[in-house]
């Protein structure tokens, strides 16, 4: 662009018009469409026409960085979803390792079975405590059996506590058995002198089960008897 | 013999479970018998336990130091950057939290009988606490025999 030149450009209105088209498809992403309507209208070449060129490599740029933004928020949400998803699972694991960590079982009608296993601190014990007692209360069981043939230490707190809720569960009425109290256990009970009296310990679950059948097998050999006594009275 | 550290970010239950049964395995490897690896694990347990409940969040460290005399140490370190111990020794008597003794009727509740840090006194060597930036780091040490 010379001094000496003239220093208007002419441009059809035609042509003006179809920039301000392109510029519009811009302004709503369709970049296709506007690149095509300025190379189209580039074919003359004048001062007007370096403008649209001009134009045209923005927009390209434009459209580049648009759909490269666009890309990497796609990624950014995938990646949110798959959080969200690990979150979740970890929640769920969180539910389960709770429930495992007191697992009680309806081993019989009436017979609950808490198993003890992994590492038992203060506070899984007091939640072993809390649960059962909730448990022998909503299933109005007869009686309960902790074993922990799996734990072969505690702290003697703790060991303390276990005691406890057994004396806890009989105060509900039920009766409660600890079975498979192995020798490193049974060290720390008598090292700090816990009064075992009125409390039933068995060597192993199998055991605890064994003489629960046989109470209820005596109970019900006992219940006949006196039904055919009474039977018979009566004829 | 190199010295060996390990990290575990506790945020929640399972985290704490983890952490036990790690540090466990940790222990063994270094030389303690399985009784007081159990023991080194219930610390752990108990230790990061404290760090979901009082803590917010946190790591638990196990260290291995292999010069410590006599025969070495493994150190369990529980940071966190929660509101600092107000009376360590409060805390760590049986029943009691940092301030005084928990109401009976409240340990239910508050799911807790105040009997971890007593644990961790007579299951570890050594138990410290100290201040830093952000938060409270809580020491048990186990010496090896
Ligand atoms: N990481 C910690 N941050 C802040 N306060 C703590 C922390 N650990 C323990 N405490 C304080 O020390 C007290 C005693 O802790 P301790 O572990 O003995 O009992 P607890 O956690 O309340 O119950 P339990 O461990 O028997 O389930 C706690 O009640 C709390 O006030
Ligand atoms: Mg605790």
């Amino acid at each position: 662009m010379s001094e000496s030149e003239d220093p208007h450009v002419v441009v059809t209105s035609e042509r003006l018009q179809s920039v301000i088209e392109a510029l519009s498809y811009a302004s709503v992403d369709e970049f296709e469409s506007c690149l095509s309507l300025l190379e189209r209208s580039g074919e003359l070449r004048d001062e007007f026409s370096e403008l649209e060129t001009a134009f045209s490599i923005f927009v390209r740029e434009l459209g580049e960085a648009k759909s490269e933004l666009n890309r990497t928020l796609a990624q950014q949400e995938a990646i949110n979803r798959e959080l969200e998803a690990k979150l979740e699972t970890i929640e769920v694991q969180q539910a389960a390792i709770r429930e495992l960590s007191t697992p009680i079982i309806e081993v019989w009608a009436s017979v609950l079975c808490l198993p003890v296993v992994g590492i038992v601190d203060s506070q899984r014990s007091a939640e072993m405590t809390e649960t059962l007692l909730e448990t022998i209360v909503s299933k109005q069981a007869r009686m309960a059996i902790v074993d922990i043939t799996g734990i072969d230490v505690m702290d003697t707190k703790t060991a303390d506590h276990f005691i406890k809720m057994a004396r806890a569960v009989r105060l509900l009425g039920a009766e409660c058995i600890i079975s498979g109290i192995n020798p490193g256990i049974a060290q720390t009970l008598t090292h700090i002198g816990v009064d075992l009296t009125g409390i039933r310990t068995l060597r192993s679950l199998r055991d605890a089960l064994q003489l629960y059948l046989r109470e209820t097998e005596q109970l019900v050999v006992h219940q006949h008897s006196q039904l055919a006594r009474k039977l018979s009275s009566e004829t | 013999m190199p010295s060996e550290t390990r990290s575990f970010a506790i945020q929640g239950r399972s985290d704490v479970v983890v952490a036990g049964s790690q540090g466990r395995r940790f222990a063994v490897r270094h030389g303690l018998d399985v009784r007081r690896a159990t023991e080194l694990a219930i610390v752990v347990s108990e230790l990061a336990s404290n760090i979901v409940k009082h803590g917010v969040r946190g790591e638990i460290r196990l260290i291995w130091s292999p010069e410590t005399p006599p025969h070495g140490e493994i150190a369990v370190e529980a940071h966190d950057v929660g509101p600092p111990i107000h009376d360590l020794q409060l805390a760590m008597t049986d029943g009691y939290d940092d301030r005084g003794p928990i109401d009976p009727a409240l340990i239910l509740r508050r799911g807790g009988l105040g009997t971890g840090l007593g644990a961790i006194a007579r299951l570890a060597d050594r138990l410290e606490v100290r201040e830093e930036a952000g938060g409270k780091v809580l020491t048990a040490r186990f010496l090896l025999r």
